[in-house]
């Protein structure tokens, strides 16, 4: 038994056997929702290598799109997304983003609306993907 | 503190001793049929009915205690104090709500920061469950309260916030003012869970921030007006509740609530109670205001932010220790659902 179905087993135990044995009606909920997320953490389990596989590839191709657009950007820019090490790390590159369009609306740098449009529209893709990825689990 | 017979055997004394001096009872206060509602993970609310007699003769009243226990999600957004201040104002005007009496701030008195309120007849059936949607599909079909309900958000909106001393809450200015401080308390409300978040929040407040509209009306805002928060009565809209998110704003952040998908369930009525042609005729009639569905549109990608932040909260409190309660560390997986539906919104 590997490690997500020993985690099944525990959660469907926990759902027919120990939950519904339990009489007050706060600690049957708990157990009720012990079973849920173990459920769901079996499920993370299961699928950590594919999703990390599909993570890794979906990085490669979005930095190595991103880097010959963003050539150009402010430091501020370009210092995010050398920082990137995963999907859930591209947080600071989108603020920075939108940092440079703000900027260029106020007329204070270059305006980089557009690039910076192009990029999110790279960025979200992958986004959705990863998203999409974690509902598999959440759901 | 737990529903345990031990525990509840101690506020029933605790309450007979603080109401028997703040009602001025000549003898002991008779606390009967307490009982603890909305268990989980705001403020705790108990309801009961206090017997004693002062000067005039016998007397008997129900009550309804809230308390903080220290560790209620939301309980930096609005803590108790503002809350009772809150419902003070709400005294004077048509907004149906509970009459406050008294807020302890002192944890040693009720053991709790707590405030003590009047016990409002009516019944809060859950939108969540089957029952609670017939509850109202039947109600929706009696005809009455789609109206009542109608007219509780017209109230509130018509509130002369001003005049009542509801300016403690912050008034923004007119503009995209209003929009950027929601935007703002949410944002800072994800940082502080502790939550390591997602990059589509960060894509979510960006755009939210470029796209803040103009306000040119400010009215009271309840923040969460659904079926679920308010008591019914009769068919009835007997009380308002849950003033935990209450602001000075745009009155369509409300519209937007009461228009979003996600506050029906396998229904068309909007708060699975109004159909949407009558509270469109009857909510503009009542306050002048024209529903933008331009601006309700953006509000509801701010609900699908607040949601997201408030899922982040929830969990970051099973996290790190503060609240043991299961149901907040599932709620990790609600972030990922919020945070889907927002993607949708934004169009990927």
């Amino acid at each position: 038994m590997n490690p997500s179905e020993l985690l099944t087993r525990l959660s469907q135990t926990l759902r027919t056997d120990i939950a519904p044995a339990v009489g007050e009606e706060y600690p049957r909920t708990q157990a009720f929702m012990a079973s849920v997320i173990l459920e769901r953490l079996a499920k993370h389990v299961a699928l950590a290598d594919a999703h990390g596989r599909a993570e890794a590839d979906d990085l490669d191709v979005l930095t190595s799109d991103l880097r010959p657009l963003l050539r150009d950007a402010p430091l501020a820019v370009t210092e995010t997304l050398d920082t990137v090490v995963g999907i859930d790390s591209l947080g600071p590159v989108i603020e920075a983003l939108y940092r440079w369009k703000a900027a260029g609306r106020e007329g204070s740098a270059m305006d980089g609306t557009e690039i910076a449009d192009q990029a999110l529209a790279m960025i979200r893709p992958a986004l959705r993907r990863d998203i999409d990825r974690r509902m598999e689990i959440a759901t | 503190m737990s529903d345990s017979p031990q525990d509840i055997g101690e506020l029933e004394a605790t309450l007979g001793s603080y109401l028997a001096d703040k009602l001025e009872a000549t003898g002991p206060v008779n606390i009967e049929g307490i009982e603890r509602i909305a268990v989980g993970w705001s403020h705790e609310t108990w309801l009961f009915d206090a017997a004693w007699s002062d000067e005039d003769g016998p007397r008997a009243r129900g009550f309804c205690l809230r308390r903080d226990p220290g560790n209620a999600l939301l309980r930096d957004t609005s803590d108790l104090g503002e809350q009772f201040r809150v419902l003070q104002c709400l005294e004077a005007t048509e907004v149906p709500a509970p009459r406050v009496y008294w807020y302890e701030p002192d944890p040693s008195v009720l053991g709790a920061s707590a405030l003590v309120m009047e016990k409002v007849a009516g019944e809060c059936p859950s939108p969540w469950r089957r029952a609670g949607r017939e509850y109202y599909a039947a109600a929706a079909d009696r005809g009455v309260l789609p109206l009542s309900f109608t007219d509780a958000l017209a109230s509130i909106h018509n509130v002369d916030w001003h005049a009542v001393g509801l300016d403690f809450l912050g008034v923004p200015e007119l503009g995209t003012d209003f929009a950027r401080r929601e935007i703002a308390k949410w944002k800072a409300f994800a940082l502080d869970s502790g939550h390591p978040g997602h990059p589509i929040f960060a894509d979510l407040v960006g755009w939210l921030e470029s796209n803040a509209p103009a306000t040119d009306r400010l009215t009271l805002v309840h923040g969460a007006f659904r079926t679920g928060n308010v008591l019914i009565d009769d068919d009835r809209v007997s009380a308002v509740l849950d003033w935990e998110l209450q602001v000075i704003g745009d009155p369509m952040y409300d519209v937007a609530y009461m228009l979003t998908e996600l506050n029906r369930t396998g229904t068309d009525l909007l708060s699975n109670v109004v159909p949407r042609e009558l509270f469109f005729e009857r909510y503009e009639s009542a306050t002048g205001i024209t529903i933008d569905t331009d601006r309700c549109r953006y509000y509801q990608l701010l609900y699908a932010m607040r949601s997201a932040a408030f899922w982040m909260s929830a969990a970051g409190l099973y996290a790190d220790g503060a609240n043991n309660d299961l149901r907040l560390a599932r709620t990790e997986w609600s972030v990922t659902v919020a945070l889907e539906q927002a993607a949708a919104e934004l169009g990927y």
